[in-house]
């Protein structure tokens, strides 16, 4: 194009850095930099008089350390019961919370309105994301970001009452899209610490397994296993199976009375919640996540159908049966 | 190459271009052709699969179950963002050096070479991704550690880079033998503009390869633990710098195109060199804005960052917001094509795909990409942006109704002006980039709404139905229904840009220049004054619309964040 002598394709001619530039393109240049400071100094100045700053002091701690730190901070917190659930309360304004594959430890608790908590956040395996809001408005919602091997310690303080939903922001695996928790905003009176009991329904057998009942479909062929001629008997906990190490193994097994069954975690960060049971039976489960190697005996007397599961992999489908025939 | 140009060279390999007035060598011309044909290709298969991932979160319509939602997601984000964007990238470097030069692409039996690695490397990832089974995972565009990604896509990773690496060189041996010969003569500003790219590109991709080796080599445990701060730090300097490339591809790209189809000349070589410079020093660390919600940082370096980021590459990207349009106001202005106010650019070739694809990828990618991409780079707005639907909202304005839509512009003359072919259904090519375009800032708007007033979460298949809980988000359901159709529609428009691509290759006739009528106009018709004394007014009136926007919905996002309960200190 030899009628352009300004092409972007062809060399500049003569000196081009002392050209004079058009003043609109100067006052531009102008506006552009007011802004910059400008928005840099809101930033800043937000620190100072804004409410909402996500700083706070971090601690490098390993994944085995903060899951001890998660375990006594519920072992301190007393129980209340909410809306029929049972949710901790802080001893003091500590909240700690631990993410795991795929649930939230710690949560859920139940905090008083005006009053400042430190959040701990911090994860026993991968990243996380702490996304938080109200159930009431989901326009009024934050994100975090949760890594292993740290604990950060953010303050939060909640005027609006009500129920919070903390969902994983960040993927985490195959069972990321049922990581979900809460915590409740509520006045209450002080609370003392103790330990609560469990809750029992009266869910069939039938339905348990399917996603009518709490949490995803469990893969079973509807056939317990029999073992009622044994006097011992192993549940592995984590076995593969419902999309990954997630499963009871065996799913259903039936028992003779006075059998002990031992439940055995072939995988990590398992539980065992009891769902229902029959009337007068005490199996209390295990409430605390646990690793690879730990193992759980319970001797069944009451006949009857016991229904468990393991809460972080609810979601996935982790349920079981001991049925005492 | 091919066999489907229609151009002759001479006994040296050279051709003269008879729209741009570029020598053009055959060496880097079929090199172009190779990197360009798989770029588009990639667009296809990537389309495809965003179709699949859109229908999925569209979830009246639910089409994948959740665990191939995740495998999919991760494929659309490599055939999108790997291959479409650094295939095409290589192919500007050598339409920016060589051509623009006039010269033969030095060592260009290294370009092929790195072809290969690239090809070998994204076959290899691609691959891991479409078959791995637990306990490996989805490693989406990130792949944080700890989450174990499988072994062979890292390994896939660095050799894609690797490759990209390779395929640079000659680029820049290019640039060097010009030096030598021209020492005192200064680069042309679009050569200027892929200079920066490649140095900024080079830095990006070292500093992919430091962060995915080292992932590697702990994924087949030969490494015992690899920190998850120091891996996201890492890794964002080349999943931000590669963006940043993205960006300055984009605005090369931009500057090219609006010369060559309408007549725009430099408004200011200075300021435009300048604002290139600011990107080179100030944007790598801008990667950090990825970290504004993360432990780790202290709050003083994240604002640091931020602001660095700020004044820097901000600063220079607004620069080029006013020099683009002003170059092609005064230009315009020059030939005599338009008085006014806005005569210049009611009067422009529309009908041009090269010409509309251009100017929306500058309108679109400023206003939705750019704006809140400033927002949620604030440390403290970044809280209600991080890792919800609105972050994919806001980069696919940045890389597809910006980055795609310039580089469609781009691919529409490298199939006239390269393959030598007219584009087959002309009439269906002139509304391609509105269609896909318009289509396309509507998903992104819908995302981002979605993700900031609903705070729905990204990378997530089933919000209507988190299992174990009655909460979900179903209020944003209606929102969902756009989005999701809107997405079928640019799934539309981008597969009509492909059968045009194609079709043309195939069945296009030979193209004869002059582009559009528009180019005759005379030079002597118009103003003869230099292009820095002709009237800017148009332009500063758009730039002052531009920045009205801005402030008013960076006053939003923060009356949003407000709203908020108390958090920090
Ligand atoms: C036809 C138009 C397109 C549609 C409808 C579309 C749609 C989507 C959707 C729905 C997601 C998933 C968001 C989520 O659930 O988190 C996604 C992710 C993504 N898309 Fe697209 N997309 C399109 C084109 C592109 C293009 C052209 C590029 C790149 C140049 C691109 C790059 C990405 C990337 C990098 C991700 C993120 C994957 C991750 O989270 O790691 N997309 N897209
Ligand atoms: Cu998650
Ligand atoms: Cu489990």
């Amino acid at each position: 194009m030899g009628d352009d002598d300004h092409s972007p394709l062809e060399s500049p001619e003569g000196h081009w850095w002392n050209q004079s530039v058009n003043r609109r393109e100067s006052i531009w240049l102008g506006i552009s930099g007011a802004w910059a400071v400008s928005m840099f100094g809101w930033m800043l100045g937000w620190t100072q008089v804004g409410e909402q700053n996500q700083t706070g002091q971090t601690y490098e701690v390993s994944t085995e350390r903060y899951r001890q730190k998660v375990q006594s901070f519920k072992e301190a917190a007393g129980t209340l019961e909410v809306d029929g659930e049972e949710v901790l309360v802080p001893d003091g304004n500590d909240v700690y919370v631990g993410a795991l594959q795929w649930a939230w430890d710690g949560l859920p608790v139940v905090l008083q309105p005006g009053e400042t908590y430190n959040f701990h956040l911090g994860s026993y395996d991968v990243q996380h994301g702490f996304g938080v809001r109200p159930e009431g408005n989901l326009s009024k919602q934050i994100s975090l970001q949760i890594l292993p091997g740290y604990e950060w310690v953010v303050e939060m303080s909640f005027d609006e009452t009500g129920t919070y939903h903390v969902v994983c922001n960040e993927f985490c695996g195959v069972g990321h899209r049922s990581m979900h928790g809460t915590f409740v905003v509520q006045d209450h009176e002080p609370v003392e610490t103790g330990s609560g009991g469990s809750e029992s329904s009266d869910a069939a057998y039938g339905s348990w397994f399917t996603s009518d009942a709490r949490g995803g479909a469990t893969d079973f062929d509807g056939e317990p296993t029999d073992a009622t001629d044994q006097s011992d008997v192993t549940v592995e906990v984590g076995a593969d199976g419902n999309g990954g190490p997630y499963a009871f193994a065996p799913t259903a097994v039936q028992v003779s009375s006075g059998t002990t069954v031992t439940f055995e975690w072939v995988s990590d960060n398992h539980n065992v919640l009891v769902e229902s049971q029959p009337d007068g039976a005490d199996w209390e489960g295990v409430d605390a996540f646990e690793n690879e190697g730990y193992s759980h005996s319970f001797t069944f007397d009451a006949q009857g159908v016991y229904e468990y599961y393991c809460e972080p992999h609810l979601g996935m489908g982790m349920k079981g049966v001991v049925e005492v025939v | 190459m091919f066999g489907l140009s229609t151009f002759d060279y001479d006994e040296d390999g050279f051709r003269e271009c008879d729209v741009t007035g570029l020598t053009v060598h055959k060496s880097a011309e079929d090199l172009v052709k190779l990197f360009g044909v798989t770029a588009i290709v990639s667009l296809a298969v990537g389309g495809a699969f965003a179709l699949t991932v859109a229908l999925t979160r569209w979830e009246a319509i639910g089409f994948l179950d959740p665990g191939q939602y995740y495998r999919f997601t991760s494929l659309h984000a490599w055939f999108m963002i790997l291959f479409w964007m650094v295939f095409m990238e290589i192919a500007i470097l050598y339409v920016g050096g060589p051509f623009v030069l006039g010269r033969k692409l030095s060592l260009s039996r290294l370009g092929w070479a790195g072809y290969g690695i690239m090809l070998a490397g994204g076959a290899l990832a691609v691959f891991s991704i479409a078959t791995y089974d637990l306990p490996n995972q989805a490693p989406f565009y990130t792949s944080y550690v700890p989450l174990p990604s499988p072994a062979p896509y890292f390994a896939g990773a660095v050799l894609f880079l690797l490759g990209a690496l390779v395929a640079a060189v000659p680029f820049f041996v290019t640039l060097w033998h010009e030096k030598r010969e021209h020492p005192s003569k200064t680069l042309p500003l679009i050569t200027f503009g892929a200079f920066i790219t490649g140095v900024i590109a080079l830095e990006a991709l070292v500093g992919g390869i430091t962060a995915l080796t080292p992932a590697f080599l702990w994924r087949i445990g030969f490494l015992e633990h690899l920190d998850a701060a120091w891996y996201r730090q890492m890794f964002w300097t080349i999943g931000h710098g590669s963006q940043q490339i993205n960006l300055l591809a984009m605005i090369t790209v931009w500057y090219f195109m609006t010369h060559v189809i309408g007549g725009a000349e430099v408004a200011s070589e200075k300021i435009s060199r300048v604002a290139f410079v600011l990107y080179l020093f100030f944007i790598n660390l801008g990667a950090a804005h990825h970290l504004m919600s993360d432990p780790a940082l202290s709050s003083s370096w994240r604002m640091w960052n931020t602001s660095y980021a700020a004044y820097g590459a901000v600063v220079a990207s607004m620069i080029h917001a006013f020099a683009i349009p002003a170059g092609l106001e005064a230009g315009r202005r020059r030939k005599g094509a338009g008085g006014g106010l806005f005569g210049w650019l009611w009067s422009a070739p529309w009908k041009d795909p090269g010409f509309s694809s251009t100017i929306l990828s500058i309108i679109l990618f400023g206003f939705l990409g750019g704006i809140t991409g400033v927002m949620m780079g604030q440390m403290q707005l970044n809280m209600s942006w991080h890792n919800n639907l609105a972050v994919p909202g806001h980069f696919h304005a940045t890389v597809v109704t910006g980055t795609t839509l310039a580089f469609m512009g781009l691919a529409y003359y490298v199939l006239r002006l390269v393959f030598g072919r007219d584009w087959f259904a002309s009439r269906l090519a002139s509304i391609q980039p509105f269609f896909y375009g318009g289509a396309m800032a509507v998903v992104c708007l819908m995302m981002m709404y979605l993700g900031l007033l609903f705070g729905v979460p990204r990378r997530h298949p089933s919000v209507m139905d988190i299992p174990g809980t009655a909460f979900d988000f179903s209020p944003s359901e209606p929102f969902f229904v756009v989005f999701g159709i809107a997405a079928i529609l640019s799934v539309v428009g981008g597969a009509l840009f492909v059968v045009i691509a194609v079709g043309t290759l195939l069945a296009g006739g030979t193209f004869t220049p002059p582009i559009v009528e528009d180019r005759a106009i005379s030079p002597v018709s118009g103003d003869a004054a230099p292009p820095h004394e002709q009237s800017m007014r148009g332009t500063f009136v758009l730039v002052l619309v531009f920045f009205a926007v801005f402030v008013v919905l960076y006053a939003l996002n923060w009356f949003l964040l407000s709203q908020v309960w108390e958090i920090g200190p």
